[in-house]
């Protein structure tokens, strides 16, 4: 009797087996959605602000600092499409019939000066100890979104390749971010400080109206960009920094321009605190931004799995199995624009126009080009 | 009678009428099928090839001119790779976590080597009368498909943009050719001669083996190009200048290189005769293509609808109706490359290696180096 009933009670526990496997499996795939669902959540908290960024939209951005005056002319003002049309500086109409509206040809001139204001840019930088890099354009797309951008996002900035999970980036803050990802680092090593010169993509749904004319708001640019990464402590001292670094070079290019504390719903998920410099474009009859600097805190690194070893061990303590060495923390990034060469062309285009339509040039980029000190009509 | 006569027939024509109209509707979609099938057979047919070229693959191609010799070296020779990684130049480890195999990051001296690249070619050939450009690098891919390229073909070597009619290009030859797309240009224009810089990203698919390591073949590079619109009677002519610019900028280096008349299978669909550089390089231990001069005749005009207006008219006729004017013919074009970036670098670090693992520069390029003469060792 006793062999019988194990029987009856084995099949019974086989069958409960099996109900539970296949309960097993079905709760394991609910864990998998409810993972994504929490990471997608958990996605749109950005990251926290500093205290003293006012509150508010565009309008409650603060000026932190006046440079310069807006030039004077005693002839009417052009505006830089106006400008490049007579020296032939630009083709727009023939770029929209190739790959579509906000494309452009940069011709003649205005390639020398795209190519001095690139040299000109790194060369002041690095004078600065920063490391020279060229970046990869097409980057994966989990590494976009660690940085903070949305690839996949309505209205997405991000252009997509097909049958790929690759993206252009948009800035070269994407791939110097991901030059350390998952890494842990020295903290000897920190700062590390890099200045990278790119072709930027942007899909820029959305954007309309008029501040998009010419080249103030195109698909592709050039830029060079500068990343820092350091410990928690400093990234406030090489948030100056870097703002300090733009403004002697707009400074030295002679331009008049303002520098902004962005108010909160101008930040963007990653920013902690960004200073946005605005330059004044006489043919817009406006200031227009030529550059950003933000201070991301751990929001990137966190994502990108970038952490350092503090050097100092703390108190020996029993519970400590890998010797006296203290925890990882993670890095702090921070990142601004050196250079955004569209938005500088407009700049000094517009700025440095003579009343024959010809342009000059600032002082210090006439070495970069070949020693000329004026922009002409072709002959 | 006849009233009801007129009707019944009236009835009967208007149902043959409606058939005919759906048999023509049907035939029309036909024609539409047809058209579309009759341009992918006919996309299929290549450009003529020159009489001089040699038939056959690879191998038959002949070599035209021998330039220089290769260096000798008391000390055993390292590849781009291993001197690259002893001076801190590239990263491809982590350009392939962020980006994917093949692509890579270029640091420090590399960097400047690069951009001197860049200035110095694109300032050789605009001494010979070529016009600066820089161009979109995102195009519709009917543009793509005009210049000869298959963008949606097996094994593509283009990246497509997705929810886009767009793609990267692989080469500013394809925005450069797009320039002029359907015009008709006044004869005295030509030649019009342009030196574009640009990115390129090719998708390599297909490459594999041991030709792949390091900058060899990658992804993305930049690239100084030259593109030539001219008459028909012209092309041969122009097609020696571009490659006798090519051999006096790759001798001014100190390149050991050969020049090739490609072999017709090795000739792609548009150009009807292909010369190609070779130079040595002491890593690869074997010549590796740094530069392309194609001929393209009239298959990219044909495509692209660029005509010129011949300026003798021919004899008056009575059925002239439009005066005396001749009507407009083809253009031909050519494209060749000035400088292809990654291919540079492999040459001079392999060519001009040092016994300590320093790189001499060659003298053209210093000044472009802040009048550096060695890349050696970060200390």
């Amino acid at each position: 009797m006793k062999g019988k009933m194990e029987q009856s009670q084995r099949q019974r526990l086989i069958e409960e087996g099996k109900n539970l496997k296949e309960g097993l499996i079905a709760l394991e795939e609910d864990l998998l959605k409810l993972n994504d669902k929490l990471q997608l959540e958990a996605q749109r908290i950005p990251n926290m602000t500093h205290p003293n960024v006012p509150i508010g939209g565009e309008d409650s951005s603060m000026t932190r600092k006046l440079v310069g005056s807006a030039p004077e002319f005693s002839f009417p003002v052009k505006d830089h499409l106006e400008l490049g049309k007579e020296l032939c500086l630009f083709d727009f109409d023939t770029a929209a019939e190739v790959s579509g509206s906000k494309f452009y040809y940069l011709k003649n001139d205005a390639v020398l000066l795209e190519m001095a204001l690139v040299n000109w840019t790194l060369s002041e930088v690095m004078k600065r100890g920063f490391t020279p890099l060229t970046t990869p354009e097409l980057v994966r797309s989990s590494v976009v979104e660690k940085c903070g951008f949305q690839p996949r996002g309505n209205n997405t900035q991000v252009y997509s390749i097909e049958d790929s999970d690759q993206c252009l980036i948009g800035t070269a803050e994407i791939p110097v971010g991901g030059l350390h990802m998952d890494s842990i680092l020295a903290e000897t090593l920190l700062p590390l400080k890099y200045v990278a010169f790119s072709h930027c993509f942007r899909t820029e749904a959305g954007a309309a109206g008029s501040a998009t004319r010419g080249l103030y708001r195109v698909h592709q640019f050039s830029k060079v960009e500068m990343f820092i990464f350091c410990r928690p402590e400093e990234s406030e001292h090489y948030h100056e920094e870097l703002i300090k670094i733009e403004e002697d070079m707009f400074s030295s290019l002679g331009l008049h321009f303002k520098t902004l504390d962005m108010a909160s719903e101008d930040l963007g998920a990653p920013a902690y605190r960004k200073f946005d410099v605005e330059a004044w474009m006489p043919g817009l009859e406006r200031f227009g931004e030529i550059s950003s600097a933000s201070n991301c805190t751990d929001y990137q690194s966190r994502r990108l799995g970038i952490r350092y070893r503090p050097s100092e061990a703390p108190v020996a303590s029993p519970k400590s199995s890998k010797g006296n060495l203290a925890p990882p923390l993670f890095v702090h990034t921070l990142n601004a624009t050196a250079c955004a060469v569209p938005r500088m062309i407009i700049c000094l285009l517009e700025n440095y126009q003579q009343e024959d339509g010809s342009i000059l040039i600032p002082e210090p980029l006439r070495p970069f080009m070949g020693g000329r000190s004026v922009i002409s009509r072709k002959l």
